[in-house]
């Protein structure tokens, strides 16, 4: 069996007193891409930067395509210049006194490469990159989107066996962020290189990962591909920072028969379907905005419906977003612009017992 | 560094033969005796006072003008402002004691010429000194204010405004309260520098005897017997009363940093003078150049240029000689390319030397790094006298043959000038992200590599600027070469002091104007540079 790519284990970064990252493990399979999503300063770069040798963890082992490249207990660091990685920065890091092929070449000539080939390689990686006809350019005559392509041009140029994205895209506006994030999925999947991708932009992370980890002060919360961190929050934090929910607060009931019943504070009973066998004391149940519906009072009734009155609505183009005011509680619950409710009116909200986690 | 000061230390306390090393007797004589120099304090309590009074009332006007009012040609005032601080206070001094000394000065010729009996001003008195030191120390003044001023977010002011407080009321509620602790600072500052300045008090305060602790303390070392003992405790309580002061003077820098929360250069919305009102700022402006700039070269010039300094030109004689010789006379001229050599010298390797130190504390992992700094930074609270002082004893002490040589100058000039390079690469340093030098790790480049391709291009425009710096200060110092210079390492700022002291003011301002010229010219390349990089860089 092949090893993987990136293969963390225990891995451990202090600042001085100040544990950064504390017993971090994780793998990367070989031209997988995986986020680590979280909030700042959650340990997510630190880790990536211990990856690639600019950081010096204080524990654990780092293996990058099965070689040691960290290891703490046999004193192993192998310096960052020969780990074979390659990074995009945050900050871009495009050399202002270089042209944009002599930043691209860079790693090219540092491995002295033959002259031919280095130009080829070059111009190869700047078409990857739509970048081709800047290849002349001073590189402190580019515009934060073309300075990013070239960026990562630059980070693909010397064919890495492990690239890293530290927050590639957190510099860019809006819509040049949305752009960028498929065309870097699509060259990902091309050069089926193994990424690992840092991002604090939880939509970003969704979208264009295979795995996502979720960190918080300095440990990871969960692990899995973006559907399942998604629907099946492993815990309050991943829900609450992972897109919108409602976290309802309540008991479990004895359990009986096939289904989980859990009583709301003012009486109501939710009935859930827990992907696995309650512990007995949660309290929360999580419910993402996104999964519950609104109809006019009375219209619907049955397991796992709230009554309740529309508190506000506030509309946000692709959807509208309400605040429902049920005796259990405030909902906040999207829904497509196209259903429509007014203030003040008395509405009915259901979910499915698959949508309600158990935290 | 603290070798010489440990010399020191040992030298107040030793109460035996004072030409004994080392000390064959402790006692704390040296320091009981301060008590019979109280004048001597008194005297630079007062003259720094009335300086520091004067340089943050010059500072605070100057920038308030050019950061907040709409008066013309701000830029280049800003740029010309900063002349004075070049001029170095030893050529002001010269040049005001040419301007306003008694009965011979040019003001008072003027005077005579009108039919004034009495003198019109008398530059050597201790508000003469005052006078001269603030209008070079308001420079210093200015930048620290108008750095408070500019960084102040113009939001604040405008929030009052949105909420009904008067142009005056938000100067009083919110100008003045944010741009305090610049200002408090800037007096600390401005008055630690003061009880260390030499050069001013030396050339107005000797011809009258009057002392202030830097002064006395040159002249408890060269009079006979020398008295290092006095000298020394007199430099240590110097030293400690700075260190305070500093501290002071960082401490209000740091509770007060409200003022630039976030690090942004604000260029606030300037206040509408109205014609007039601009007018009367710009002549302001104007004057503080010309009394500290321009009237103290003009009167510099005319004078080198005559064989007998007067006003009165029918009765000038014009001549070359005075820098002819400057250049010839053996030892001047000596003098003059020793200046030169060591500025050279020092510069490059200063610049070596602050350039590793700066890349140890900002980019290395080495533990302890930060020690670096603060050894760095030290000499800065040191006074360039006292230092001199201890590397004086320091060094005759070693049988290591350098003293009285240029090796000797330039140890102690590359020791001294340390803070000045640090402070200008670091600031380059944190400019340049690190991320740009990583990028380069993580593309497989070895350090050298990395230094060599990335780092040294980038920080090109700030290793010239320490260059330069490191080159004119050099070119300029004066308390540290006072001591260490020898019969055979004369230097251009001692000897212009010495030629002042016993011959003539016209080969003094011919020799001054020499320096001043070599300082410009270093400064015009400096600007050149600056400009040409940052211009590419738009």
């Amino acid at each position: 069996m092949t090893p993987p790519g990136i293969e963390v284990s225990g891995l451990a970064v202090r600042y001085g007193d100040v544990p950064a990252v504390q017993d971090v493990s994780f793998s990367v399979a070989r031209g997988e891409l995986v986020t680590l999503l979280g909030p700042s300063g959650c340990g997510k770069t630190t880790t990536l930067r211990a990856i690639a040798g600019l950081e010096q963890p204080s524990g654990g082992a780092i293996r990058l395509h099965g070689r040691s490249v960290f290891d703490a207990g046999a004193g192993r660091n192998v310096p960052t210049e020969q780990r074979g990685v390659s990074m995009v920065f945050q900050s871009y890091a495009i050399w202002p006194h270089m042209t944009v092929a002599e930043n691209v070449g860079y790693g090219l000539r540092v491995r002295r490469l033959a002259r031919e080939e280095i130009t080829r390689s070059v111009d190869h990686a700047l078409g990857l990159v739509q970048m081709r006809d800047y290849a002349a350019r001073p590189a402190s005559r580019l515009s934060g989107g073309q300075q990013q392509r070239v960026a990562v041009a630059r980070a693909i140029a010397f064919s890495p066996d492990v690239l890293l994205f530290d927050e590639p895209l957190s510099n860019l506006d809006a819509k040049l962020r949305a752009e960028m994030r498929v065309e870097l999925r699509e060259l990902q999947q091309r050069l089926n290189i193994t990424s690992l991708y840092v991002t604090h932009d939880q939509e970003e992370a969704l979208a264009i990962s295979d795995r996502v980890i979720v960190m918080q002060g300095g440990r990871i919360e969960q692990i899995g591909a973006p559907e399942e961190v998604y629907n099946r929050p492993g815990s309050r934090f991943v829900a609450e920072f992972v897109g919108s929910a409602n976290l309802i607060h309540g008991r479990l009931l004895a359990p009986a028969g096939g289904t989980v019943s859990f009583e709301v504070a003012e009486g109501s009973v939710l009935e859930l379907c827990p992907n696995r066998q309650p512990r007995g004391d949660e309290t929360i149940v999580a419910l993402r905005s996104a999964y519950i519906a609104l109809a006019p009072a009375g219209a619907a009734s049955g397991a796992n419906t709230l009554r309740g009155r529309i508190h506000r609505r506030m509309f946000h183009g692709d959807f509208i977003q309400y605040v429902v005011a049920c005796p259990a509680g405030t909902l906040i619950v999207r829904r497509p612009p196209t259903e429509l409710f007014a203030e003040g009116a008395d509405v009915t909200a259901s979910f499915a017992p698959e949508h309600c986690v158990l935290l | 560094m603290l070798y010489p000061v440990a010399f020191l230390l040992e030298e107040s306390f030793n109460v035996g033969d004072p030409q004994q090393f080392p000390a064959a007797e402790f006692g704390l004589d040296n320091y009981r005796a301060i008590a019979d120099d109280l004048h001597v304090l008194g005297n630079t309590a007062e003259v720094a006072a009335i300086a520091t009074v004067l340089a943050v009332l010059f500072g605070f006007s100057l920038a308030w003008i050019l950061t907040r009012t709409s008066i013309p040609g701000r830029a280049l005032l800003e740029r010309l402002m900063e002349l004075p601080y070049y001029m170095t206070p030893l050529v002001g001094a010269l040049a005001w004691g040419i301007l306003a000394g008694p009965k011979t000065g040019f003001i008072n010729q003027v005077g005579h010429l009108l039919g004034l009996s009495g003198d019109l001003v008398n530059i050597y008195t201790p508000f003469g000194i005052g006078w001269v030191m603030a209008l070079f120390e308001g420079t210093v003044a200015f930048v620290i204010i108008g750095a408070a001023m500019k960084s102040m977010d113009p939001s604040l002011e405008e929030g009052a405004r949105v909420l009904g407080a008067g142009k005056l009321r938000t100067i009083f509620t919110v100008t003045l309260p944010m741009v305090a602790p610049g200002v408090l600072s800037a007096a600390v500052f401005v008055f630690a520098e003061m009880l260390g300045a030499f050069a001013a008090a030396f050339v107005l305060g000797i011809p009258g005897r009057f002392f202030v602790i830097t002064t006395a303390i040159w002249e408890a070392t060269l009079s006979y017997p020398p008295d290092y003992g006095r000298a020394a405790a007199l430099g240590l309580s110097l030293f400690a009363v700075m260190l305070v002061t500093l501290g002071i003077s960082r401490r209000i820098t740091r509770r007060g940093s409200f003022a630039t929360i976030s690090g942004k250069a604000f260029r606030p919305r300037p206040i509408d003078m109205g014609r007039g009102g601009g007018w009367l700022l710009l002549v302001v402006c104007w004057t503080y150049i010309a009394v500290s700039v321009v009237l103290p070269l003009a009167a510099l010039l005319l004078t080198s240029f005559q064989r007998f300094a007067t006003v009165v030109l029918s009765q000038s004689q014009f001549t070359l000689d005075n820098y002819a010789t400057a250049l010839q006379m053996g030892t001047l001229g000596l003098a003059f390319r020793n200046s030169l050599l060591l500025g050279f010298c020092v510069a490059t390797i200063g610049m070596l030397l602050t350039f590793t130190l700066v890349w140890i504390v900002y980019r290395s992992r080495t533990p302890g790094r930060g020690a670096f700094e603060y050894i760095g930074m030290f000499p800065q609270a040191v006074p360039r006298l006292v230092f001199g002082l201890g590397l004086l004893w320091a060094w005759i002490n070693i049988p290591i043959p350098i003293y009285g040589t240029l090796w000797l100058l330039g140890i102690a000039y590359v020791t001294v000038f340390l803070p000045l390079g640090m402070r200008t690469l670091a600031g380059v340093m944190l400019q340049v992200d690190a991320s740009l030098e990583e990028c380069a790790k993580v593309c497989g480049a070895g350090w050298l590599r990395r230094m060599r391709t990335v780092t040294l291009p980038l920080l090109r425009p700030g290793l010239a600027a320490a260059w330069l710096l490191l080159f004119i200060a050099s070119v300029r110092e004066l308390g540290v070469s006072i001591f260490l210079m020898g019969p055979n390492s004369k230097v251009i700022a001692p000897a212009i002091v010495n030629s002042w002291l016993s011959s003539s003011s016209e080969l003094s301002a011919a020799m001054a104007l020499l320096q001043t010229a070599t300082v410009f010219a270093a400064m015009l390349i400096l600007f050149a540079a600056v400009r040409r990089v940052s211009g590419e860089r738009a």
